[in-house]
């Protein structure tokens, strides 16, 4: 393929601190990839393996998975040791995790999870908004203001919640949950 | 002239007020995302697929593919203005069209790559109009053997002809087929891999997995790296192009669409390679007074050849979803779940016993282009406004509608656990270079070519020879090892 001489990402200086060139992390992920293999392949010895006709049954599939998995899982942690992920494109933005700002989104989105069949679509979904977007605002460096932030954001997560709740559940037939039986909140 | 009076009783289908809407209500709100930074067609669409209990098939397929054709053109303004393509098929339009709005010529850039939409979209769709029913008709004598050898093919080009690695591409594509692994076996009833959980029987859905990789993993990815980074915008200057980009721009509108739609139909892929193909050929073909902007001022060459590589490529992936229903794309992906969702099984027999929906389908084509170059071109500026909302707003949001896609598809809350680890899983996966579109193809492709292999050993009563004997099959898996060894051989042959 022809690769145009610009990329249109900002070039990065090559071998910085990003942190995707980390032999620890590669190891890590390779590792786990041949977690997932391993796992795989103690699933299929449960699957019986009656063929029919077909001369391979349906454990077949699961143990060429497997098996794939395992291989590709070597080699990966093959590169890892020797230099890193060969032909590693660094992924955009900073060289570290915000995790901060990562624990506000992740917290936002199970609290959804959790509550959604408790509280309603609109009330969780609300404050889903209000978390994620304190956690972006605080990657952005523009943290939200206090009390006063906190409401605003609840209030815009309302406003936009609601009207897609009716947009859904009343007019396309959506099933979602409701906090009432009214189909209006 | 069969193929006119099929094509005329889909005009008429296509044209009834209400599928008007729905082909609007498409092309609009595939405009919006488009331009949004963080949603692409597939994720939309699988963000929408609850509504396929209520709306009936016709109003939304043509509703689903004005979608995808709109975001292709929406996601050139992105490019074009913020140097941040949505898609990878807009990657290239970045690459001079951002240069040329720098130098303060955007609305030539633009009308450029919205008029260039248009031609070689149009294009495409006269020549699937003409080939996706021959397909079909010769779809129809394969038989197992040749599905799944192409299913093959189209697994080996997607995770290892796009990405910078093969091997990152093919685990890739092995969890994917992994994750397809999980629930009742199609031909036995088998239960695999839920380790008795009972959410797991029915497997995983395809709109979770999209929407996680997606959607959850771009928030998340957002918050953890991009909130630093910032981006300038291009003025936006009027929307025209004078004589001589029209005449710069129409030769290579028409080699963008002569590229694009047969790397559409092939499963290679979908809008890569023609669009860098097309960039290179531009690149080559220029008239030597504008080859020096080629890179420094934005040559218009270098927008409108890629652009209408493009379109033409994701018009050309209709071809075979709908003739052979092997999806090759992550947004055809998606739209073969919305087909299942309607019971309909995309493939040969679509065109016999859905005739009148693949018609209506192929015919709101015709009319969403049109559509969208009249929605792009004098309301350009109204599109460019929703680049003004907030980041953190932005993709708080995008997390409302995910909710409705994923918990809407079958009412688990469930399904919210497992698309925020969907999302973490997509998150590694970028940070670290795995490309994911491998992943929804062998979710998607995975359950249908075991049953395929299954069908053919039983033809072969358990032989694995039925692959060889039979010569399209076997022209198939030499393809398959050509893909396979070819790279790896070249570079051998280099350090060599």
């Amino acid at each position: 393929m022809t690769q145009p001489t610009e990329s249109p990402q900002v070039p990065q200086p090559a071998h910085s601190a990003h942190s995707s060139h980390s032999v620890t992390l590669q190891v890590l992920l390779s590792l786990g990839v041949i977690g997932v293999a391993a796992l795989l392949a103690y699933g299929a010895t449960q699957i019986p393996s009656e063929a029919g006709y077909a001369g391979i049954g349906p454990n077949f599939l699961p143990w060429v998975v497997a098996a794939a998995l395992l291989l590709c899982g070597g080699l990966l942690l093959r590169q890892a040791l020797t230099g890193g992920f060969q032909d590693l494109d660094e992924a955009s933005g900073a060289a570290r995790a915000d995790w901060h700002a990562w624990a506000w989104v992740s917290a936002g989105v199970l609290a959804n999870a959790a509550l959604i069949e408790h509280i309603g679509f609109v009330l969780s979904c609300a404050l889903c908004f209000m978390l994620a977007v304190r956690g972006l605002r605080l990657a952005a460096g523009k943290p939200g203001g206090g009390l006063m932030g906190l409401l605003r954001d609840a209030a815009i997560g309302l406003l936009l919640a609601a009207p897609v709740y009716w947009l859904f559940a009343q007019l396309l037939a959506v099933n979602l949950p409701g906090l009432t039986d009214t189909g209006w909140i | 002239m069969e193929t006119f009076d099929l094509l005329m009783s889909g005009f008429a289908t296509a044209a009834t007020p209400s599928n008007l809407m729905w082909a609007f209500l498409g092309c609009a709100l595939g405009t919006a995302i488009g331009v949004l930074p963080g949603l692409g067609p597939a994720v939309t669409v699988a963000m929408l697929l609850p509504i396929t209990a209520q709306v009936e098939p016709t109003g939304s397929l043509i509703f689903f593919v004005g979608i995808y054709l709109g975001a292709m053109y929406g996601g050139s303004t992105t490019s074009i203005l913020l140097n941040t393509p949505g898609e990878t098929g807009t990657m290239v339009t970045a690459l001079e069209g951002f240069k040329m709005a720098k130098s303060g010529r955007a609305g030539a850039a633009l009308a450029t790559s919205a008029i260039g939409s248009f031609v070689a979209g149009t294009i495409a769709i006269v020549l699937l109009t003409l080939f996706a029913p021959a397909v079909a008709d010769w779809a129809v004598e394969l038989g197992p053997p040749e599905y799944f050898t192409l299913m093959l093919l189209a697994f080996v080009t997607v995770s290892t002809v796009l990405g910078k690695s093969a091997l990152r591409g093919l685990t890739a594509l092995f969890l994917g087929l992994a994750l397809g692994l999980v629930g009742m076996d199609q031909i036995t009833g088998q239960v695999r891999y839920t380790g008795g959980v009972l959410e797991f029987m029915d497997g995983i859905e395809v709109v979770l997995v999209a929407v996680g990789l997606f959607a959850v993993a771009e928030a998340i990815y957002n918050a953890m790296y991009e909130g630093r980074s910032t981006s300038t915008m291009n003025r936006l200057t009027r929307v025209r192009m004078n004589r001589s980009e029209w005449k710069r721009s129409w030769p290579a509108w028409l080699r963008g669409a002569g590229m694009g739609f047969p790397f559409g139909t092939i499963p290679a892929g979908g809008t890569e390679i023609p669009t860098f193909l097309s960039y290179a050929t531009e690149r080559k073909l220029v008239a030597p007074q504008h080859r020096a902007e080629f890179g420094s001022t934005g040559a218009i060459e270098g927008v409108a050849g890629p652009e209408a590589a493009n379109n033409a490529a994701a018009t050309g992936t209709l071809v075979p979803l709908l003739a052979l229903g092997i999806p090759t794309s992550v947004t055809t992906a998606v739209l073969l779940t919305a087909l299942q969702n309607y019971g309909l099984n995309p493939g040969p027999q679509l065109f016999q016993t859905s005739e009148a929906l693949v018609w209506a389908l192929i015919a709101s084509l015709y009319i969403g282009n049109v559509m969208l170059l009249l929605l792009n071109l004098p309301l350009i500026r109204l599109w460019v406004k929703l680049l003004l909302v907030p980041k953190p707003m932005l993709y708080a949001g995008i997390m409302v509608f995910a909710t409705v896609g994923v918990y809407g598809m079958r009412q688990s809350a469930f399904d919210l656990f497992l698309m925020f680890a969907v999302g973490m899983l997509g998150v590694l996966m970028r940070r670290f270079d795995f490309p994911v579109a491998p992943v929804i193809v062998g979710l998607i492709l995975g359950p249908l070519a075991e049953a395929q292999l299954r069908n053919a050993l039983s033809i072969g009563e358990g032989n694995w020879s039925v692959f060889i004997e039979r010569p399209l099959s076997l022209a198939l898996l030499v393809i398959v090892l050509l893909v396979l060894i070819t790279p790896r051989w070249l570079a051998w042959r280099r350090r060599a």
